[in-house]
């Protein structure tokens, strides 16, 4: 499976009050077609997580096909919690190999509800059936995971606080980044507390956002870069049922996926799930990419920022800063590596990538999704 | 946002009474109780319930909390291990989360979970608390 990107296209994401999901949708959706040189495509793929679940509205693919003036393509909207946009970009790069035009939207809303609302929905994305019996909002696993994470390596707070920093170094490029300023680590620790003992500056703001890329045949000449797989995993649905909580063994396996179908090992740019800082850390511990207990350290030595060894991590600003619109998210980082893979992204560039890496969860991993994105020339 | 009562009345011996399952193929325990393990996938699952005493191996309080915790934030919630198992839980009684330890012993009691919004119905279950 192998599929063109023909272009892409992001709304800044932040607070849009005044905007609805429709109008938000019809300016990714034009921009994306009129870079492609299509007029309407065959089939619409969409992802959206906290929208349709405060709205109330179901079959939102059809409503967003409906909205634009697309009648008669197919539509279908795919739905695996924050990794939503990568998993929707699954299916809409299998419809794009048998030979369809297809138009991925990822859409979706958190400033429509007041923030205790979006927790008590983001909650949804852990196990309802006993963790979600408790009051865990969205933060609690991941405070759990970052409090074991500093007692079973003997890691500091500190040392943690240089991921969110990075983040803001390059959010603030990042014309599409909801918070773009920098932020010092030392501020990081004494930040309001999310979720002991990871604060604010360690998580995502609530913010909305949309973003589309095109995706056709390989055969059809021309396009932005080359999709050339996305894979998935399922892990444990719980921390509780996880062997090390501080594995990511989803991640893991759909990398090794994605590797055995592509012959790819290792890549020059990625984007990787950073909801709360600790789970930037067990990704890039997840992927090899760091030893066990390393990965903080690492990031605070300068490993994954631009001119420093290993791919660079999250030129976008990652989800702690670009922010984590939940079901635009994973679109977002397929737009934002296409474009750096183009030679265009409008931020921080990494001269010459070949290949970039998207990496999504849901939870604490309890699904992973991983998209490889290499150069059409 | 609705919450299901009847969702929650099908979980109550799990709630209530800590009820996990016990897979007869891998031997793994765990919680809550379902007919199929999710360690193997094996169908052969007794209920089994959990110990009452267990060690908190990671603890957070919880801030950002959503709307229905707004008057008891900070919330506490810990992973505790029960040694055939390990759940998530609330811990309570926690007068000081700053002056919680990792790895002391933590014991289950019976506390109001939450309110359902809707239907007013209180929906009990399982918290732990510190050993004194």
């Amino acid at each position: 499976m192998s599929v063109s990107v023909k272009s892409a296209s992001m709304v800044r994401v932040g607070r849009h009050y005044k905007v609805g999901v429709d109008d938000m949708v019809v300016e990714v959706a034009d921009e994306a077609l009129s870079d492609a040189g299509w007029r309407k495509p065959d089939a619409i793929v969409v992802s959206s997580v906290v929208y349709p679940r405060l709205s109330g509205q179901s079959d939102l693919a059809s409503y967003v096909a409906s909205s634009l003036g697309f009648q008669g393509v197919s539509a279908v909207a795919v739905e695996a919690g924050e990794a939503s946009g990568l998993a929707a970009a699954m299916t809409a790069a299998r419809l794009a190999a048998e030979g369809r035009r297809v138009l991925l939207v990822g859409v979706d809303k958190l400033s429509d509800a007041p923030s205790s609302v979006i927790y008590k929905v983001l909650k949804g994305v852990y196990h309802m059936g006993s963790d979600g019996w408790y009051m865990i909002s969205h933060s609690a696993i991941p405070g759990l995971l970052a409090d074991l994470y500093m007692s079973s390596y003997g890691v500091d707070r500190n040392t943690l606080s240089y991921w969110p920093a990075l983040m803001h170094s390059h959010a603030k490029l990042n014309p599409y980044a909801m918070l773009r300023f920098a932020v010092n680590p030392e501020a990081v620790a004494s930040a309001m507390p999310v979720a002991k003992p990871l604060t604010m500056l360690d998580s995502f703001p609530l913010g909305d956002g949309a973003a589309a890329i095109t995706l056709a045949p390989a055969g059809d000449g021309g396009g932005i870069a080359t999709l050339a797989a996305v894979e998935s995993a399922v892990g444990p649905m719980t921390v509780a049922h996880a062997d090390d909580p501080l594995d990511m063994p989803a991640v893991r396996a759909a990398w090794g996926k994605v590797k055995s179908a592509t012959g790819v090992n290792s890549v020059d740019v990625m984007e990787i799930h950073d909801s709360y800082t600790i789970m930037a850390m067990l990704i890039l511990e997840a992927l090899g990419l760091s030893e066990r207990g390393k990965a903080a350290e690492q990031v605070a030595l300068g490993k994954f920022s631009q001119g420093g060894e290993g791919p660079l991590a999250n030129p976008s600003g990652g989800l702690k800063a670009r922010g984590h619109p939940v079901g635009a998210t994973g679109v977002y980082m397929l737009a934002e590596l296409a474009l750096q893979l183009a030679g265009s992204f409008p931020g921080v560039r990494v001269d010459g990538a070949r290949s970039g890496l998207a990496v999504g969860i849901n939870a604490h991993g309890s699904t992973a999704y991983s998209a490889l994105l290499v150069s059409s020339n | 946002m609705v919450r299901d009562t009847v969702i929650q009345w099908r979980a109550r011996l799990s709630r209530y009474r800590l009820v996990g399952g016990k897979c007869r193929e891998c031997q793994k325990a765990f919680y809550p109780r379902v007919k199929s393990c999710p360690y193997c996938g094996s169908r052969s699952v007794d209920d089994v319930e959990l110990p009452r005493v267990g060690r908190l191996v990671a603890y957070t309080a919880v801030y950002s909390v959503e709307s229905e915790a707004r008057s008891g934030s900070p919330v506490v919630v810990g992973l505790v291990d029960l040694g055939v198992a390990r759940v998530v839980s609330e811990i309570t009684d926690v007068a000081d989360p700053d002056k919680l330890e990792r790895g002391s012993q933590v014991e289950a009691v019976f506390r109001k979970l939450y309110e359902d919004g809707d239907e007013g119905v209180i929906v009990y279950g399982v918290k732990f608390r510190p050993r004194r």
